[in-house]
This record gives structure tokens, C-alpha cells and sequence, in this order.
């Protein structure tokens, strides 16, 4: 008991030490010497630390990253994207699709037709681009709620980019694909990812320039010498899907080098769950 | 409470005075336990009354009937085991104890953490930044929970088994022989099993028993015992039916459980047994003292008390901070369980563990034993010891010290292997003196020993014959041949009026049929007894100016507290004792007068030879060394001043009032810088006289003192704020060595007792062994203190990663793994090595740590750890590694501010970097973990710089050299470690770290180099300028 009054009045006095002056155990001298030390020590540090940074910035080419070693072969990703790989919603509910219509539009905004008028910026594409499915288009600019309403769910595909990624010359594609093979086309095909739903995905419609990325999109050059570029998209269209269902669906983009990883669910291929309630 | 009933553990000195000191308070109940036994008053009884009162005869003994019934009614009669704690109690202790808490409230808060969030994790409601859980996800915290635990466990498990294999070695010192007795009962004699004793009993000792229990000498043949166990003095007492003391301790007719009968017989009956005797009260005494905490506990108390301040205030800052910033209620509580369980040192506990034990086994190669880990340092805080001396600073066997012969004193050889300088042995004298020794002695060697040194060797036969014995044998070979030469034909053995012995012996001369009587005794009685006396080998009529010069000597070694015994010798006339004159020793018929005088011999029990060089460096140390003996004042008073405890040219206010020839009470007491303290003197103190005693003289001896004052003085010097050690031997000494802060037994001559209530033993016995243990202690304070800033330092770096995670947003720079894996894995041998670190300034030769100013971490090493070299170094460092990774993968600093929801963010495979690349999810993470690793590398190239740095507090690193190999060894192994990490295939999926490319290795190297150029500065500041800013700011 007395141990404890001891320390309650030692916690007291050194907090402040009316005798001494002192605050917390130092008085003002003190702690404005400590003070102007850590201000100076860390002023160094900071200087040093910002120092090295600069000499590694310089170290930098403004083109191109050191290493591409991690970023490549190049990933597929879709919009609206899924949440633990999922899409779901109700069309009687028009606030559940709500959040993928809205990422749609927001998304779409740099792909504006308006925007795509400069022709001196687009000439890689040779004119307008025709990114865009029409009938997409339309459904945007009427209410892409009544596309969905339809069960005509629209999914963007697009192809991860890296730098100087040099598109695949020889396709090495499997037999079934062989007949869908355009010239300067990267292939990409969606399937049903279980064998069991084979009749319940309904047909798959492909918009864009073709069932895949034209290869004179590539190689990119980066942000720096490319700063217009506008990356290629295949919107993919699910015309009657069987709906109350769980349907996975795996699209794959085809080529030599893209590679595909156990660990990388989004590495050339990616799939989704799709659950859409009546 | 009447003279003589007063608790008999106390010697006379006790009176109602000793019931009013603090100790009394503190152990009330214990104590009045104690006194509620009936105190021993049978030594006052005359036999027929003891008979009566235990219902006895003093011829029959007890029936057997009855003495089933006592043994019933009373118990075995065996001391009551100290109660001993359950082997899970003890396991539970080192499991819950300490530090352990500090690593349990870890564990729990990170599984607390864990059910939050599992909790939360089927929550609908979830914010799109739910996605933060990812990070610190779910089953990171389980691991870290269960690492955390498991450390806590196994190290844990360790120190349990570390102090059981101590305690293994002390039950090997129990003595498992069952105790056998003699007793008479129905009149019978019987051998019974010590247990079976019972009040009342006849038991019948001889030389060489142990006495089973409490007993009242009825009658006694010659009877000596050996009470050194319970008093610490090795003379043995006679023992007689007579009661010559009131106080039981201190009168003849009573012989004490578990002292041993050293020769003769005696018959007596058991007044006490088992717990109620007066070893076991002092057994009892001991077992109920408290014992405070070691120091080495009271320090990570401490450590643990700023640990946690730290961390509690690190993580409301940023639990507040979380809030401002908009996270929710529920990451900030995450947030705050994060960074409170990234500031637990998760490696230290097994570091401070593997640092005690290791330096416990180094002191038990140096005959230390310790019993309990945390006891390895308390040595080195020691500031008094307080020192038994018999046994301990003394050789604890008579050795001859002087002669006086010729009308000079002679020095002998007291050393313990001879290597003294020895006298001139070819006087005439010296040949009478030496054959009066020989003869006139009864000691005699034991058999079968003739390959041991001399003064190894067994003798039977009392301490000063022995040493008598042992001393002719040296200088003039073999005794027994001498007595076979000169056969022994009549003998007195000594007794208390006589007060001399004496034996008449055929000559060894063939042709002379003379007589030789010798005679040995008290010298005043034996000087009575002659008339002349031998100089240079002639006999001198013996005038008034030799026996003055007798008088001198005989004061002089006596003022050297040396038991001095006179010598004389005669040729009986052959006409008045012819060849087979029939002497009667009864009745003596021959010569006891005119004899012719030889010379004096004095004995005492010498210092041991390590012992001043060890007092010294103790001094030098700045420890108090202070004498607390049973023995006489005088003769510890010349062993303190042999051994340095009083030092040459200190006096005692004694010794100022000779000199100055005034009384006592006329000397100032300041004066005096040493103090002989006598018991009788210490029960009429007050403890503020006490206190001032122990605080105004520097070199103390207190002689007299039973175990009761033994405990006040150890308890003095622990009120004056000393950290105090104990050395003892007997039970006596036992309650004050379970009171010390460490009690060091004496492991061949302490008793079982005293081992039991101390934490550290000498297994061969040596004070200087103490020293070793200071150094020892002092050594592992400091190399514990340097572990503990190396520890430190990696702890903040694993912190401040977070804290930017949280502040700016960026990727994780560490991850909870490396975490781990620098604090478990490459910081563990370093910071181990930093044990073996050679001194880095004489550590004997400075003041003991103060316990209140001088911490093992105070705000300074916190401040140095978290502060500065931390911040220089490791954050920075991992942080350029982590910026360098980063931005050669195309995600320049710029960009990084701000990302990381999206880089968190699973559905978002297509996360663009500084130059327009678009990233997934497991491509960025794969960079992040190589973050991870990078910073990892970085960490442990900083700690490379650090480690060094931590060598040494106040040294250069260059002054210190690199000579602890175990450190370089420890740097290699991290180093190889981390590559292990690093590039072991698989370990991508096992603990997901990437192989770095061999530049990112180089990133922490300037910030390396940088930490180590700071501190080299900041040391030379130090040394240049003693108890300047930078010393009082910086130094640990």
C-alpha cells in the first residue's frame, strides 16, 4: 500500500517538479537542447534519406522501368470488376446493379466518342476507333439498366498492358479455336469453367474489332510517348444466362507468350461468378 | 518471557529487545508459532525431574509401549521438508513469470485481434476498405498468436529445465543414508532408525555419531561435540551432566540434533525431536522468511513497465491518429492491436534465457553452482557481502601459526599447500618442543591415507591436536614412529581443572632408562608448573625477566586470536623413577613440578589463501565486505585483518582509545572506520543505531551472533538500500541466506540446510569464487544491456513500416513473416553473441550498481534504440530498399502515395504504375513481398553496423577489437540466413520471399555505414568528454 502512495506521488512529481522546474524529468534547457537535437538529427536524416532517393530517381529511365521481369506475360482483367471474384445482382433490384452500371459508365468516359476526334492523336488506330459495340453504345447512352434488364450482360475485357509488350506473331492456339483465327487478332475466347453449365451460359457475343485485341495496338510505349493511347477492349456480351444459378465463366486470351499461373487467377485468363437473380 | 525460555535458536544474546525489530512484525505469525513451543528449561531440571516430566526411567529407558505411543503423539523425528513447490507450480512460474507476460498479453491481443476480425468477416456491410483485413489478414494474426505463444513455451520449457538440472545436482548432496540412533528402552539396547526417536528416550552416543535429537547428557565419558553446524564454530564443546548456562545453546548439558559427537560417550535423554528441536526451528525460520525479487527481476519489471509504456503510447497516437485519418472504429482497434504487438521484443525472452544460462554454466565451470538463473546476475549488483568465516574465508581446520621458543616467535607455515615461508627448525629447542607435541597429543592420522598430502589427511582427534600433528609430522616426519620410539607409559588427559595434559614416555635413547615427562596445557598453568627454562637447548633457571618475556609472547599471539598452548617437558631422575616405576594417574605419585619450559605454540584457523586477494578486489569493486562469525571478537577480529577485511591502518574504536589511551567512550565513533561488533552489544541496538553502524564504518565484523542477528543484519544492509549476498555454511547462518538477495552456500562443508535457502553454491568452497561470480554478474548486466539496445533497435523499424502504411498509404514495406524472421530468426545470434562480450572497462575495479539509478534499460538506451540508430539506420535503409524495388519495377515514389487501396484491392488486376503498365493483383504482390524481403536484407546488413555498435558502450569499436568469435560467427550466420530466405526455392510459397537481384543487397549499405560513423562520433564524444550532454543524453 505504502509502495503504491510512493508512486503516485513520484508519478506526480514527475510530471512537474514545481522544486526543480521540471517537466516529465527535464527542465526547459533540457528539453529544448533534446529538442533541437532530434529537430537537427532528423533534419540530416531526412536530408540524407531524400538524397539517396534523388540519386535513385536518376538512376531511372523515364521510358521505360528498370526491371519487367514481375509484369510480364500480361494479365486479362474485366469491368465492372468482381468482388471475390463474383458478379451479382437482382433485375428486379435496380440498386444491386447500380455499382456495376456506374463503374461501366465511368469507365467508358475516356472511350467518348467526342474525345476520340482528334484525328492526329488516333492515327495508330487508322480513324475512329471502333472500340465500342454499337448497340453497346446505344444501351449506354439510353439506360444500360434496360440492357441488363434483358439479361444481356455486358462484361469489358481488356488485356493488362506492359511496356514493348510484343504481341504473339504465330498463334499456338487449340484446335477449336482455329477457325475463330483472324490475322491481327490476339485471340480470346469464354466459356463455361464447369462442364455441367455447358447449356446454361446461353450465347456469348464478342464486340469490338473481332473476338479479341488487334495487334496494332501493340507494343505500347508507355505513358510518356503514348500519352493518347487509348487501350483496345472487347466487350463481351451474355445474351441468356440462366439466371437464380451459379455460373463461372473463364475467358483466356491466347498467344506464345502469355502464360497462364495457378497462383495468378487474373494472369491471361481470368474467371467470374456470375449470380443474377429474376 | 524469562531468561533462559527465550526462543533457543537465539543465543544468549536474545531478550524480549530482539522481539520488537521490524522482523518480528513482518514474520508475526511465524515467529509466534516458534515461541508458542516450549522453549528448553531442561538443562535447569535436574535428571529425576526430566525423567519424571517424559515418564522415564534413567536405567530402563522408555517402554516400548510408551515410545510408540510419543512417536504417535509427536511424530517421526525428522525436520519437516521446506515445503516444496509442485514441479507444475514451478513450470507455470517460468512460464507466466517476467517477461513472459509481456509476450502472453502479445499472443492474446494478436488472437483478440483474430476474432475481430473473423468476426467481422461474414459482415455484409463491409466497406470497400475491408479490404485493409487482407493485409493484416486473418491468418497472419493467428501465426503471430501462435509463434508468440509458442516462444513464450519453449522458452519456457527451457529455463524449467535448465533449474530443474540444477536442483538435480542439489538433491545429489542429500544425504540418503538413513540416520541410525542407539537408544535403551525396556533396558535393552536397540538400533533404531534416527525417525523412531522419541521424546523420553535413552539414547547412548559414542565419537563419531550424529546426535539424533534434542538431548539432556545425563551422563558423559569424555564427551565432545562438534556444534559447528548450528553455530558455525568448529571447536568442538565437551559435554557434562552439569548445567553450566543458563542459556540452553550455551550450556554443557544439553547436545543437539544433527551436531556430531566427536569423541567419547555420552548417555542422555531426547528432550525434542524432529521440528521442535532447535535445528529444526531454525529450518522452520528459514523456510517461512520471504524472499524479495532478484534484481535481474525487478529490471525487466522495469523494462516491461517502459516496453508497454511504449507501445501503449505508440498505438493510441496512432489508434487516434487511425480516426482523424477516417478508418473505422474497427481498424483503428486493429491498428492499435497491431502496432502494440509489433512492439513486443518477441526474441528477447529466449536472447535474456539463453544469456543467464549461458553465463551459469560458465560460473559452474568456476565452481559456481547457480540454483537459480536470475541469480547469475544479482551477484554482480552485489554491493555488501556478508561473509560466515569460518569455512569461508577460513580454511576451517587449527593450523599451527606460531611458536615461541628461545625467547622468540617463530612463524609457521598456515598456508594450505605449504608455499610459506617456514623457521629455522635446527635449534635444539625446536627438536624438545616438537617431541613434546608429538607425544603429548592424542590425535592420531586415520589409516590408509599415507598417499595424501599431509594436511589433507583425516585426523581423529581434536582440532588443536590435530593441528599440532599435522604440523610435527611436516617439519619432522612421521609422529607415529616418534611415539613408537618413546612408548607412551602413563597419561592425564586434559580436563577443565587441570586445564593441562600430560604422558610420561620410555626415551628413544636405548642406554637412558629415564622417564621423559611432557606436558601440555593452558600456558599460565603450564608455566606454573616450571621452573626452568630451555634456551638454545639449555635449561635456564626461569627469572623474572624470561618470564616477562614469556608474558609478552604469550599476550601477543594471543591478541592475534590465536589459541596459544604451553609446552614443557622433564627427564624424571632415574633413582627416584626406575625402569617399571608404576605411575598413578589417578593419584598422582610422580613429579608435576619443576619442569623445564620449552616454548608455546599457538594455533589458529588461517585464511585461506585466495581469500585477501578476493577481499581486495571485492574493495576494489567498491563491495562492503562484512564478517559475521560466531566466533570470539578477537579471533575474527586478527582473521579480518588477515584477510583484509579490516585493513591495515584502520582501527577499531578500541584500538583508537589504546593508542590514544582514553576510554572507549571518550573516542568519537566517526573516527573509527572499522567495527568489531559483539552479539551481546547488538541486542541492546535500536535499528537506527544499527543503521548507523552499517553506514558510517566501512569495514565491519560482527562476532557472537546467533542466526537470529545474522537476519537483522543481512535486513540492516537491505534498509540501507544494499543489494546484499550471504555466505554461509551452518544452519545457522541458513535464515540470513534465504534473506539475502543471494545466499551462496558452501557445497563440501555447508549443510543441507543451508544449500536448500541459498541460490548459489560454491562447489569447492572459495570465497574467491565469489569474485568470479561478481564479475560474472557485472559482466551479463552489461552484455545484457547492450542485447537488449540490439534487440531494440529492430524493433521500431518493424513498426514505422505500418505506421506509413496507415499515414500515407502506401504497399506494406514489412511484412508480419519477416517481422518474425528477423526477431526470431536472424537477431537471435547476434544478440546471443553479445553475451560473450569481453568487459569493456576493468568492471571489478568500478562502484556496484546503484539498484535505483542504475537500470538495465532506462530512457537513454530507449531513446538511443528507437530514436537514433533506428531511424538512421534500419528504417531508412529498408525504406530505400523497399523505394529502390519499387520504382525499378515501374511504381515510382510519387505514385506510391495513396495506392495502396487499389493495390490491396483483389479485383483490381489491372492497377497502372508510374509509366502506364497495368498490374494484377498477385504480379504487385509478388513486388511487395520482394519489398518485404528487400527490407529484411536491409535490416539485417544494418544490423551488421549495429551489432558492432552494440559491442561496446563507451569504447571504440577499433579499441575493443573484433576478438568474440561467437559474434563474428553470428554475423555470418544472419547474413546466411537471410540469402537462405531469400533464395531457397519454395520459400516463395512457405514464407513468400522472393529472390532478390544481388544490387538490392547494396541499398542499406551507405545507411549501414552511416549508423556506424554516428555512433563511433557519438562514443568519442562520450570519451571526450566525460559527463558532458552527449554522456548524459546518450549513454546506456
Amino acid at each position: 500500500m505504502q509502495a503504491n502512495k510512493d508512486s503516485d506521488g513520484g508519478w506526480r512529481t514527475f510530471v512537474w517538479n514545481s522544486e526543480k522546474k521540471e517537466f516529465l524529468g527535464r527542465t526547459g534547457s533540457s528539453w529544448l537542447k533534446i529538442f533541437l537535437f532530434y529537430v537537427i538529427f532528423y533534419g540530416c536524416l531526412a536530408g540524407i534519406f531524400i538524397g539517396t532517393i534523388q540519386a535513385l530517381l536518376l538512376t531511372l529511365s523515364n521510358y521505360k522501368p528498370t526491371y519487367q521481369d514481375r509484369v510480364a506475360p500480361p494479365g486479362l482483367s474485366h469491368t465492372p470488376r468482381s468482388e471475390k471474384s463474383e458478379i451479382a445482382f437482382s433485375l428486379s433490384d435496380a440498386s444491386s446493379y447500380k455499382k456495376y452500371t456506374d463503374a461501366m459508365t465511368k469507365f467508358l468516359k475516356k472511350y467518348d466518342d467526342d474525345k476520340q476526334t482528334d484525328q492526329m492523336k488516333f492515327e495508330d488506330c487508322g480513324g475512329k476507333c471502333q472500340l465500342m459495340p454499337e448497340r453497346f453504345l446505344k444501351c449506354r447512352d439510353t439506360n444500360c439498366a434496360v440492357c441488363c434488364s434483358l439479361a444481356h450482360v455486358v462484361t469489358l475485357l481488356r488485356m493488362s498492358l506492359s511496356l514493348c509488350f510484343q504481341p504473339p506473331m504465330n498463334n499456338s492456339v487449340e484446335e477449336f479455336l482455329l477457325p475463330k483465327l483472324k490475322p491481327n487478332l490476339i485471340p480470346i475466347f469464354c466459356k463455361n469453367k464447369r462442364e455441367e453449365d455447358a447449356d446454361k451460359i446461353g450465347e456469348i457475343k464478342f464486340f469490338g474489332l473481332g473476338e479479341g485485341f488487334p495487334l496494332q495496338y501493340y507494343p505500347y510505349y508507355g505513358k510518356l510517348l503514348h500519352p493518347q493511347y487509348l487501350q483496345p477492349l472487347v466487350a463481351i456480351q451474355f445474351n441468356n444466362l440462366t439466371l437464380n444459378e451459379e455460373l463461372r465463366i473463364e475467358c483466356k486470351v491466347f498467344g506464345e507468350n502469355i502464360g497462364y499461373s495457378e497462383k495468378d487467377r487474373y494472369q491471361g485468363r481470368f474467371d467470374v461468378k456470375f449470380n443474377i437473380a429474376s | 518471557m524469562g531468561y533462559g525460555r527465550s526462543d533457543s535458536y537465539r543465543v544468549a544474546t536474545t531478550q524480549d529487545k530482539d522481539d520488537r525489530s521490524p522482523k518480528k512484525k513482518k514474520g508475526a505469525k511465524d515467529m509466534d508459532d516458534l515461541k508458542k513451543e516450549v522453549p528448553i528449561t531442561e538443562h535447569k531440571m535436574s535428571i529425576e525431574e526430566v525423567c519424571r516430566k517424559y515418564q522415564t526411567d534413567i536405567v530402563q529407558g522408555l517402554t516400548n509401549a510408551k515410545a510408540a505411543e510419543y512417536l504417535i503423539r509427536d511424530g517421526p523425528n525428522a525436520l519437516t521438508p521446506p515445503p516444496t513447490t509442485p514441479e507444475w507450480v514451478k513450470f507455470c512460474r517460468q512460464l507466466f513469470g517476467g517477461f513472459s507476460v509481456l509476450l502472453w498479453t502479445g499472443a492474446i491481443l494478436c488472437f483478440l485481434a483474430y476474432a475481430i476480425q473473423a468476426a467481422t468477416e461474414d459482415d455484409p456491410s463491409r466497406s470497400a476498405r475491408s479490404h485493409m483485413f487482407d493485409r493484416l489478414s486473418l491468418c497472419l494474426q493467428l501465426y503471430l498468436g501462435i509463434v508468440l505463444t509458442a516462444v513464450v513455451v519453449i522458452t519456457g520449457c527451457f529455463s524449467y529445465f535448465q533449474e530443474a538440472k540444477s536442483s538435480k545436482i542439489m538433491e545429489s548432496f542429500k544425504n540418503m543414508v538413513p540416520q541410525q540412533a542407539l537408544v535403551i528402552r525396556e533396558g535393552e539396547k536397540v538400533q533404531i532408525n534416527a525417525e523412531e526417536v522419541v521424546g523420553g528416550d535413552l539414547v547412548e552416543v559414542k565419537g563419531g555419531d550424529r546426535i539424533p535429537a534434542d538431548i539432556r547428557v545425563v551422563s558423559a565419558h569424555g564427551c565432545k561435540v562438534d556444534n559447528s553446524s548450528l553455530t558455525g564454530e568448529s571447536e568442538p564443546q565437551s559435554r557434562s551432566p552439569d548445567c553450566t548456562h543458563d542459556n540452553p545453546l550455551e550450556t554443557r548439558n544439553i547436545a543437539f540434533f544433527s551436531t556430531n559427537c566427536v569423541e567419547g560417550t555420552a548417555r542422555g535423554i531426547v528432550i525434542c525431536t524432529g521440528d521442535n528441536t532447535v535445528m529444526g526451528r531454525i529450518a522452520t525460520l528459514t523456510s517461512g522468511l520471504e524472499t524479495g525479487k532478484t534484481p535481474i527481476a525487478k529490471e525487466i519489471e522495469h523494462f516491461i513497465h517502459i516496453i508497454t509504456g511504449v507501445a501503449v503510447f505508440l498505438g493510441l497516437t496512432f489508434f487516434i491518429l487511425a480516426i482523424v485519418l477516417g478508418y473505422s472504429w474497427l481498424e483503428a482497434v486493429i491498428f492499435l492491436i497491431g502496432i502494440i504487438v509489433a512492439n513486443v521484443p518477441e526474441g528477447l525472452l529466449a536472447t535474456v534465457t539463453v544469456c543467464l544460462t549461458l553465463t551459469a554454466k560458465r560460473m559452474a565451470k568456476k565452481n559456481c553452482l547457480v540454483k537459480n538463473l536470475e541469480a547469475v546476475e544479482t551477484l554482480g549488483s552485489t554491493s555488501t557481502i556478508c561473509s560466515d568465516k569460518t569455512g569461508t574465508l577460513t580454511q576451517n581446520r587449527m593450523t599451527v601459526a606460531h611458536m615461541w621458543f628461545d625467547n622468540q616467535i617463530h612463524e609457521a607455515d598456515t598456508t594450505e599447500d605449504q608455499s610459506g615461508a617456514s623457521f629455522d627448525k635446527s635449534s635444539i629447542t625446536w627438536i624438545s618442543l616438537a617431541r613434546v607435541a608429538a607425544l603429548c597429543n592424542r590425535a592420531q592420522f586415520k589409516a590408509g591415507q599415507d598417499q595424501l598430502p599431509i594436511l589433507k589427511r583425516d585426523v581423529a582427534g581434536d582440532a588443536s591436536e590435530s593441528a599440532l600433528l599435522k604440523c610435527i609430522e611436516l617439519s619432522c616426519g612421521s609422529v607415529r614412529a616418534m611415539r613408537d620410539r618413546n612408548k607412551k607409559v602413563a597419561e592425564i588427559p586434559f580436563n577443565s581443572t587441570n586445564k593441562y595434559q600430560l604422558s610420561v614416555h620410555e626415551t628413544e635413547d636405548l642406554n637412558d632408562n629415564r622417564y621423559l615427562l611432557v606436558m601440555k596445557g593452558a600456558p599460565e598453568r603450564v608455566l606454573e608448573c616450571c621452573s626452568t627454562i630451555l634456551v638454545q637447548g639449555k635449561e635456564q633457571p626461569l627469572d623474572e625477566e624470561l618470564k616477562e618475556a614469556f608474558q609478552n609472547a604469550y599476550m601477543e599471539l594471543g591478541g592475534l586470536g590465536e589459541r596459544v598452548l604451553g609446552f614443557c617437558h622433564v627427564l624424571l631422575p632415574e633413582d627416584q623413577y626406575p625402569k617399571g616405576f608404576a605411575f598413578d594417574t589417578d593419584d598422582v605419585n610422580f613429579q608435576t613440578k619443576d619442569l623445564c619450559f620449552v616454548g608455546l605454540m599457538s594455533m589458529i584457523d588461517p585464511p585461506r589463501a585466495a581469500v585477501p586477494d578476493a577481499v581486495g578486489k571485492c574493495r576494489s569493486a567498491g563491495i562492503k565486505v562484512i564478517m559475521v562469525t560466531g566466533d570470539h571478537p578477537i579471533t575474527a577480529k586478527a582473521i579480518a585483518k588477515g584477510v583484509g577485511i579490516i585493513s591495515e591502518g584502520n582501527e577499531t574504536v578500541e584500538d583508537i582509545a589504546a593508542r590514544l589511551n582514553i576510554p572507549v567512550s571518550q573516542v568519537n565513533p566517526r573516527d573509527a572506520k572499522a567495527c568489531v561488533c559483539h552479539g551481546t552489544d547488538l541486542k541492546d541496538l535500536s535499528q537506527d543505531q544499527m543503521d548507523d553502524i552499517l553506514r558510517n564504518h566501512t569495514e565491519i565484523v560482527f562476532a557472537r551472533t546467533s542466526p537470529q542477528q545474522k537476519l537483522i543484519i543481512v535486513e540492516g544492509c537491505q534498509r540501507l538500500g544494499a543489494i546484499v549476498a550471504v555466505t554461509g555454511d551452518g544452519v545457522n547462518d541458513s535464515p540470513a541466506l534465504k534473506k539475502a538477495d543471494i545466499g551462496v552456500a558452501m557445497g563440501i562443508s555447508g549443510s543441507d540446510v543451508s544449500k536448500q535457502a541459498a541460490d548459489m553454491i560454491l562447489l569447492d568452497d572459495n570465497f574467491a569464487s565469489i569474485v568470479t561470480g561478481v564479475e560474472e554478474g557485472r559482466l551479463i548486466f552489461d552484455n545484457l544491456k547492450k542485447s537488449i539496445a540490439y534487440t531494440l533497435t529492430s524493433n521500431i523499424p518493424e513498426i514505422t513500416p505500418f505506421l506509413l502504411f496507415i499515414i500515407v498509404n502506401i504497399p506494406l514495406p514489412l511484412g508480419t513473416i519477416t517481422i518474425l524472421c528477423i526477431d526470431l530468426g536472424t537477431d537471435m545470434v547476434p544478440a546471443i553473441s553479445l553475451a560473450y562480450e569481453a568487459a569493456e572497462s576493468d568492471i571489478m575495479k568500478r562502484q556496484p550498481r546503484n539498484p535505483f539509478r542504475d537500470k538495465l534499460v532506462n530512457e537513454r538506451l530507449i531513446s538511443i534504440a528507437y530514436g537514433q540508430i533506428v531511424t538512421a539506420g534500419f528504417a531508412l535503409g529498408g525504406f530505400f530498399a523497399y523505394f529502390v524495388i519499387l520504382a525499378e519495377n515501374g511504381f515510382l515514389p510519387t505514385t506510391l502515395v495513396g495506392i495502396r487501396l487499389n493495390w490491396d484491392d483483389r479485383s483490381c488486376n489491372d492497377l497502372e504504375d508510374t509509366y502506364g503498365q497495368q498490374w494484377t493483383y498477385e504480379q504487385r504482390k509478388i513486388v511487395e513481398f520482394t519489398c518485404h524481403t528487400a527490407f529484411f536484407v536491409s535490416i539485417v546488413v544494418v544490423q551488421w553496423a549495429d551489432v558492432i555498435i552494440c559491442k561496446t558502450r563507451r569504447n571504440s569499436v577499433f579499441q575493443q577489437g573484433m576478438r568474440n568469435k561467437i559474434l563474428i560467427f553470428g554475423l555470418f550466420e544472419e547474413t546466411a540466413l537471410a540469402a537462405f530466405l531469400s533464395y531457397c526455392p519454395g520459400m516463395d510459397v512457405a514464407l513468400r520471399m522472393y529472390p532478390l537481384k544481388p544490387s538490392w543487397w547494396f541499398c542499406a549499405f551507405p545507411y549501414s555505414f552511416l549508423i556506424f560513423v554516428y555512433d563511433e562520433v557519438r562514443k568519442l564524444l562520450i570519451r571526450r568528454n566525460p559527463g558532458g550532454w552527449v554522456e548524459r543524453e546518450t549513454y546506456y
